[in-house]
């Protein structure tokens, strides 16, 4: 009987710490609110008194599938392939990557199961990878001419239709800024890395005590970030793949490479000021837009898709955030330190392999109502909150981050270049840059594990 | 006569079973072994044979292996912790104590939350629930989140795997320590066998089948552990943490190397097969009839 006693205190006790460590889990409660499904839509009103749009009447009854590779966006593009077939006669059903798929998998699978969606959003990357392949051939669209300097072509010709501009730098917050250091805050002010430092030093003796917010995730640190090297070493498209061959082929040697050492001398005043400095790799993304917004920190090294996380935690469209430049060295006339990076991110294949000629017909024709109607330019800003790459669009998105991104290209104050790197770059030399954020590694270190990937690359 | 009818209820019974398992499970081992001896990207329509290069490429991809040696070392602290502690409990949990179907239940409720949710969960709990505790008691075991540590991200790994496994496995020996023969145990007892002596010489032999059963579970369990693998540490932080089957799952899928990744797939299916295949051959040698 004692030893029966005995044993049930035992399992009592096993089992007290398993709830604990349950309960415990559930008192701190999340720190964003995950996403619910019954808040209230404040999307903008969308003006559809004039549509001077020609619908081709004999599309009308065609069905077709988006893939849909943007989350942030699926309940706005359901909304705009409603408008569309309220007009055209076209259905559209736009089916979700779910999270944890990876786009290119998906698409993939879907091809190889016979039944393509007629048309997929993609990185640029995995629409290079396709194009040739299963793409059709959009060469010949009208709206090729508006969206000049953002097409991506695969030997000579275009595959894709760019759906979005995407920009990426040091959000600041300036009402934290100027209340900190008690005067008004410019952005053109700072104009070379040490005037970042400065700012730094003066927001730390005014007390904030580290006002930086530093993502430890691969993609923020392996894309994100160690991309600037390739970016920047002309500040084009063009340029970032001939830096990319000149490291493949050793002509580049990225231990006396300038924009190297330069990016690393940023990146590491970054992690000086970093608000998780005490554990780099234990950073929440939610608790970074919670300390930016509230306060705690001034900058967060983000872009514009950042706005959805700021927004749920209470920042208000009017509030003035913004973005400074990537600063890599002291140079106030180099464009790195004048200049934000910005280039088209998503894009749109057509499937040129399985799709009839009416599909392909009735997805043109949606891309063109995109382009060119009223309500699809508006829809597209309004509704789907995005930076169009198209100049004939005239609506202006609505919130800070992508307004900014919008005026900064506008005003010529945006660099248009994007690395075509392999698909696995943002995870194996993400892990990389874990390392030396952590400061387990060096610079030797993180070259050498550079060098080492482009090496397998041949 | 007799013989077609057993034929026919050979069909009837035995061929639609058949047919599912060549149709999901033989076709496509067998397709996957093709694979490994192309060069295909997942995509193209051509599929060029390259012989044994794959196999060539997974000899030269440093981190396979050390994912590799990585699950190994997963693998003996998940199977040795999770069969003492399952085993443990079970003997405590049959020796009528009071509400002990209520707490068998307990134990058994984390194996029914998914492994990637359950991932989460516990994400959760080492990055803030230990790091809030670190900060209110100043333990420095929970300063930092244990999961930006390599040894205690492995470490994580390690305790929620033996707390989601160890429910089933106690399942298992709970039903054996109940089949227990008390004939065998009462004698025992009468011939002046106590405690220590007891447990080792009569019931860890009558015990052997659950325990073949269980080891044989835990180990494979171990070797392809994916989703808490994913959903705790994502091979966190900077990819030390990465096992065999995520580093799989990434060649393949995100690498886009197809023919590399089946062939490390079919590395460690033989490599699991041959050591799930001993384990049975030796444990099952040791079962005896009480």
């Amino acid at each position: 009987m004692k030893k029966a006693i005995l044993s049930g205190v035992i399992v009592i006790a096993i089992l007290a710490a398993l709830v604990a460590v349950a309960v415990s889990g559930c008192r701190f409660g999340f720190a964003s609110n995950p996403d619910d499904p019954n808040e209230v839509d404040t999307a903008e009103p969308i003006d559809t008194s004039v549509d001077t749009f020609q619908y081709d009447p004999s599309l009308e009854g065609t069905s077709i599938t988006l893939l849909n590779s943007k989350a942030e966006i699926q309940n706005a593009l359901v909304e705009m392939g409603a408008e569309f077939e309220k007009r055209s006669g076209v259905h559209v059903e736009v089916m979700p990557v779910t999270d944890g798929d990876s786009p290119y998998t998906k698409v993939v699978s879907l091809y190889n199961s016979g039944n393509p969606p007629t048309m997929s959003i993609l990185d640029t990357t995995d629409v290079i990878a396709l194009a040739e392949e299963k793409a059709a051939d959009l060469s010949g669209e009208a709206w090729l001419k508006e969206a000049e300097g953002y097409l991506t072509e695969v030997n000579g010709k275009v595959y894709s239709f760019p759906l979005c501009i995407e920009g990426r730098g040091i959000i600041y917050n300036k009402q934290v800024i100027e209340e900190t250091l008690g005067e008004s805050f410019d952005p053109a002010s700072i104009r070379t890395l040490d005037d970042f430092v400065a700012l730094l030093d003066r927001l730390v003796a005014a007390g904030m005590e580290e006002p930086v917010s530093l993502a430890m995730e691969d993609w923020s640190l392996g894309a994100h970030h160690l991309q600037y090297i390739y970016e920047t070493y002309d500040g084009t498209s063009a340029g970032a793949a001939e830096a990319i061959e000149k490291i493949k082929s050793g002509q580049l040697d990225l231990s006396t490479y300038d924009r190297m050492s330069q990016f690393l001398d940023m990146f590491d005043v970054l992690m000086k000021y970093n608000v998780a400095k005490g554990d780099p790799l234990g950073a929440d993304y939610d608790e970074m837009a919670i300390d930016l917004v509230d306060g705690k920190t001034a900058f967060w090294f983000n872009g514009n898709w950042a706005w959805p996380n700021l927004e749920d935690a209470d920042a208000e469209k009017d509030d003035a955030y913004g973005f400074l430049p990537y600063f890599m060295n002291n140079d106030p006339d180099d464009f790195v330190n004048r200049q934000i990076q910005a280039s088209p991110s998503k894009q749109v294949m057509l499937d040129g392999v399985v799709a009839t000629e009416q599909q392909l017909a009735a997805a043109k024709e949606f891309l063109n109502w995109i382009v060119y109607s009223e309500i699809g330019q508006q829809m597209l800003v309004k509704t789907c909150n995005i930076i169009p790459p198209f100049q004939n669009n005239p609506y202006e998105p609505s919130d800070p981050l992508s307004r900014d991104i919008y005026n900064h290209v506008h005003d010529g104050a945006a660099f248009n270049a994007s690395a075509i790197v392999p698909n696995d770059h943002w995870s194996i030399l993400g892990a990389a840059m874990q390392k030396y954020l952590a400061q387990r590694s060096d610079r030797a270190e993180l070259i050498a594990s550079i060098e080492d990937y482009w090496a397998q690359q041949q | 006569m007799k013989k077609s009818r057993g034929g026919k209820e050979f069909c009837g019974f035995a061929l639609p079973g058949m047919f599912c398992f060549v149709a999901v499970v033989i076709v496509p081992f067998l397709y996957g072994v093709y694979l490994t001896l192309t060069d295909w990207n997942g995509v193209s329509s051509v599929k060029n044979f390259v012989a044994l290069q794959n196999f060539a490429s997974v000899l030269t991809d440093k981190q396979f292996w050390s994912s590799l040696l990585l699950t190994f070392k997963y693998v003996i602290f998940v199977v040795i912790i999770v069969n003492i502690l399952a085993f443990a409990i079970a003997y405590l949990l049959t020796r009528g104590i009071k509400g002990q179907n209520f707490f068998r239940a307990g134990f058994f409720t984390p194996n029914l939350i998914g492994g990637l949710v359950l991932g989460y969960i516990w994400q959760f709990v080492f990055s803030r629930v230990f790091v809030g505790i670190g900060e209110a008691t100043g333990w420095s075991l929970f300063e930092v989140s244990w999961l930006s540590d390599p040894s205690l991200a492995f470490a994580a790994l390690v305790l929620v795997s033996v707390w989601q496994l160890s429910g089933y496995m106690i399942l298992i020996y709970v039903a054996g320590f109940m089949g227990l023969n008390q004939d065998v145990l009462e004698a025992a007892s009468i011939d002046g066998a106590t405690g220590w002596v007891k447990l080792k010489n009569i019931i860890l032999p009558l015990m052997m089948s659950s325990i073949t059963i269980c080891l044989f579970l835990t180990l494979s369990r171990a070797f392809m552990v994916y989703d808490v693998n994913l959903s705790l540490t994502a091979g966190a932080p900077y990819g030390t943490t990465e096992m065999a089957a995520m580093h799989v799952y990434e060649k393949a899928f995100t690498s886009r190397q197809f023919g590399v990744g089946q062939a490390e797939a079919l590395i460690l299916f033989v490599i699991v097969a041959i050591i799930s295949g001993i384990q049975v051959y030796v444990t099952k040698k040791q079962e005896v009839e009480a």
